[in-house]
C-alpha cells in the first residue's frame, strides 16, 4: 500500500466500493475498499497492463424460475461491467486473474445466503475460465477489504465490532437504477 | 455454434429463431436458459466474427448482440451485416452493459433495430424479439 506523506507527492485516493457498483482503476495511488458481510467483492488484475476492479454484489436468493433469471443476470451485469471497464483500461481478459472476498453466513435464519453468492463468483469465474488466485469466502465473520487494482493486492480483515453494511438483495420487482443516466432494467429502445 | 431446439410449446414464438452473439460463457448460459424456456430456437455465437461467418450461409429471423466483444464487436458485426443484401433487413437487436447516449446513437446509425441495456428482464426481452421479428 503506499504511504500518504507530507514529503511525498504520491497519495493515496481511496474509492470506496458500495454495494451494486463496480469499478476499475490503472492508476497506482488508487486503493479500493469495501466491507462485506454476506456480500462478494470480485477482485480482479491484470498483472500485464497493471489494471485492476472491484465489484460488490449481493444476489437475492432465487424464489423462482423468472427471478433466477433477472437475479442471474444481475450478477452477471456487475461482473461484465467490471471486466468492461478494466478492458477500456487495456487489460486483457485472458489475462486477469481473481480474488474473492466476503460471502459470510452471519445469520442462520438467512439461509446461507453468503454460501449461494460465493458459489455464483466461483461458477462465472470458471465458466469464463478466469484463474481464482485466492479465495476468502464464507464461514460468519464480516471483512474490510483493500485492494490496490494495480498490483492485485488485497487486505483483508475480519471485522469485530464494527458497522457492516445492512443486507439489501437486489429486489428485481422493482425499478433498478443502475446510476447514471440508465433507464431501468432490461429497457428496451426500439430504433 | 451451438444448437437448442425450443422446449416450450409456445405457438407465438416457436418459429423464432435467434442468434445470440456474446463473448460471455455465462450470458451465453443465461439467454439460452431463458429464451429457450419461452419457445426460441436458439443459436449462438461467441464474437461478431464467428457470427458473420455463420450468417454467411445460415438464417435466423433476429440477432441479439453484445458491444463488447473481441475479434470483432458489436459495432462491426452490424455494419457488416448491413452491407450484406442478405442481412440489410435482418433485425438485429443490441443487448449490452453500455450506457451511453453516444454508443447507442452509434449503434442506431450502423443500423442497429434496437437497444436493451443489461442487466436484461427475460418479460421485456422476449417481447421485444417477437416484436421485431414478425
Amino acid at each position: 500500500m503506499i504511504a500518504t506523506s507530507t514529503t511525498s507527492t504520491v497519495r493515496t485516493v481511496r474509492q470506496t466500493i458500495m454495494q451494486g457498483e463496480a469499478r476499475a482503476s490503472a492508476d497506482e495511488r488508487v486503493i479500493m475498499s469495501t466491507v462485506l458481510g454476506s456480500c462478494v467483492a470480485t477482485c480482479l488484475y491484470d498483472p500485464i497492463a497493471r489494471v485492476g476492479g472491484m465489484n460488490h454484489y449481493l444476489l437475492a436468493k432465487p424464489l423462482d424460475q423468472s427471478v433466477a433469471c433477472s437475479d442471474g443476470s444481475y450478477g452477471l451485469y456487475l461482473m461484465e461491467l467490471l471486466i468492461n471497464e478494466m478492458l477500456k483500461l487495456g487489460a486483457d481478459k485472458r489475462r486477469m486473474k481473481a480474488r474473492l472476498y466476503g460471502g459470510a453466513n452471519m445469520s442462520a435464519g438467512l439461509s446461507r445466503i453468503g454460501s449461494e453468492n460465493a458459489a455464483f463468483a466461483r461458477q462465472f469465474l470458471r465458466d469464463e475460465a478466469i484463474q481464482t488466485v485466492f479465495e476468502d469466502l464464507e464461514g460468519s465473520n464480516a471483512r474490510r477489504i483493500e485492494f490496490s487494482p494495480v498490483n492485485g493486492l488485497v487486505r483483508a480483515r475480519t471485522v469485530v465490532g464494527e458497522a457492516v453494511p445492512s443486507i439489501k438483495p437486489i429486489n428485481l420487482t422493482k425499478d433498478n437504477p443502475r446510476g447514471g443516466s440508465q433507464g431501468q432494467l432490461g429497457d428496451v429502445d426500439l430504433f | 455454434m451451438e444448437t437448442n431446439q425450443p422446449s416450450a410449446q409456445d405457438a407465438s414464438s416457436s418459429q423464432v429463431r435467434v442468434l445470440t452473439v456474446d463473448d460471455s460463457a455465462s450470458m451465453r448460459a443465461l439467454l439460452r436458459a431463458a429464451l429457450t424456456s419461452s419457445g426460441f430456437e436458439v443459436e449462438q455465437a461467441e464474437d461478431g466474427q464467428e457470427a458473420l461467418e455463420w450468417l454467411a450461409t445460415n438464417e435466423v429471423d433476429v440477432v441479439l448482440t453484445d458491444i463488447n466483444m473481441p475479434r470483432l464487436d458489436g459495432f462491426g458485426l452490424i455494419e457488416k451485416l448491413r452491407e450484406s443484401a442478405l442481412h440489410a433487413e435482418r433485425p438485429i437487436l443490441v443487448l449490452t452493459t453500455e450506457s451511453s447516449d453516444e454508443k447507442k446513437m452509434r449503434a442506431k446509425n450502423a443500423g442497429a433495430t434496437g437497444w436493451i441495456v443489461k442487466p436484461f428482464d427475460a418479460a421485456k426481452l422476449t417481447a421485444a424479439l417477437r416484436r421485431v421479428a414478425h
